[in-house]
């Protein structure tokens, strides 16, 4: 069988898209890639168990929904991942990051379930030698994997105490690959999937994401512009 | 709660500059709470977060005062900040709780157009106090949860703010994460 690609999504990745209504660019991405696109239970609880209750972002949960039940997005078990898999391994993640960063002698808890569990398949995908990316848009978890000394800077900087953190922890969050709506909403772009000619369709994308959440500054939209 | 004498000084600062109506004061106070509860994470102190916020929004609006429930709602939420400062005092973690919840239902108390308009502040404040917490560098999901808000609506207000514009939140070669995306559509 050929080892397939996938895309593990967090929930702030697909509200900011599901926001900005960009699904149907997001079905023809899907429709281009050569592997799966995938999020946890957990992910699943954040975007469509709970806001399905909440009448302001029903309609959000009804969409996502239909990209589950269609295929477009696929759990865990549809790639031979069993939820107790993940539930352990988002468990052993929890313990690690929420006890990593300290300030005041205490323990900063930095993330939760969901992101947690986007690492931890990340981490079973990674043993399995399958190639995957990890889409998410929130700030926090990406600093921690790509920057941590950054996050620590960040964490010192704004609760205006000293904090530490164990670097050898923390190592075990530095083999991630990270993408974020703004990366998908380039390829989507780039390939022709975006029905749109007229006016400056790109930058029009990156801050459409952008005013929906995803951390990217303008500084980076500038540079992505001129790729 | 945790950093109990913290809190107990904002909330008298609270309670006088509510007195003396100084909305910049109580704006100053509100911000104060940010780096408390997103240290601690207690609910008690992000609760109080909440309402010292509400409570500055609230005074700034003078149409408020103009309601003919509103002397009562304001005596109230006098008498109950005095309530959980005394609570405080006396170490007594479940009056102050209960005293906590008191707030809540004053404003359920209310009826009409300013129970809606207070219900929005509060609402409003969760928010906002949610992407406070999150700027201080705890995740989007774990901050709405602290918050009691969805994921949605705080994505859509932090998106709104400079957050994503701090420098230190570039972790990665612009390049390179392109590279990623295109690697992984190839």
């Amino acid at each position: 069988m050929t080892l397939q690609k996938i895309i593990i999504f967090d929930a702030s990745t697909l509200i900011s898209l599901s926001m900005n209504g960009l699904f149907e660019e997001f079905k023809k991405l899907k429709s281009i890639f050569n592997g799966k696109f995938i999020i946890t239970e957990y992910v699943k609880r954040e975007i469509i168990d709970t806001p399905i209750n909440i009448k302001k972002f029903e309609l959000e949960a009804l969409k996502i929904k239909q990209l589950l039940d269609k295929g477009v997005i696929e759990l865990p078990k549809s790639i031979g991942i069993k939820d107790n898999e993940i539930s352990k391994k988002t468990n052993e993640i929890m313990d690690i990051v929420n006890s990593s960063f300290q300030g005041n002698g205490k323990e900063i808890r930095l993330i939760d379930l969901g992101e947690a569990s986007c690492l931890a398949l990340g981490k079973i995908l990674n043993e399995k030698n399958i190639v995957n990316v990890i889409a998410i848009d929130e700030r926090t978890t990406r600093m921690l994997s790509e920057r941590p000394e950054n996050l620590k800077k960040l964490l010192e900087k704004k609760l205006h105490t000293k904090v530490s953190y164990k670097k050898e922890r923390v190592k075990f969050f530095s083999d991630f690959k990270i993408i974020r709506s703004a990366e998908l909403v380039y390829i989507a772009y780039k390939k022709g999937l975006v029905n749109l000619s007229d006016g400056n369709v790109l930058d029009a994308l990156l801050y459409a994401v952008k005013f929906k959440g995803c951390s990217i500054s303008d500084d980076e939209i500038r540079e992505i512009k001129k790729l | 709660m945790q950093e109990k004498e913290n809190i107990l000084r904002i909330l008298k600062e609270t309670k006088e500059a509510i007195k003396q109506g100084d909305i910049v004061k109580i704006k100053n106070l509100s911000n104060q709470t940010n780096n408390t509860a997103s240290r601690t994470q207690d609910p008690d102190n992000i609760t109080v977060a909440v309402i010292v916020y509400s409570i500055g929004k609230i005074l700034e609006r003078d149409k408020y005062r103009e309601y003919p429930e509103w002397n009562r709602f304001y005596k109230n939420i006098l008498f109950f900040i005095n309530e959980i400062i005394n609570s405080l005092e006396e170490n007594r973690d479940e009056k102050l709780k209960k005293n906590l919840g008191y707030i809540r239902k004053e404003i359920n108390n209310l009826s009409g157009k300013l129970k809606k308009y207070i219900q929005d502040v509060f609402r409003k404040a969760s928010i906002n106090k949610a992407s406070k917490i999150y700027e201080h560098g705890i995740s989007m999901e774990k901050t709405a949860k602290l918050l009691g808000i969805s994921m949605f609506e705080l994505a859509s207000y932090a998106g709104q703010t400079e957050i994503s514009d701090v420098p230190l939140g570039k972790t990665l070669d612009t390049k390179k994460r392109i590279k990623l995306v295109i690697d992984i559509f190839s």
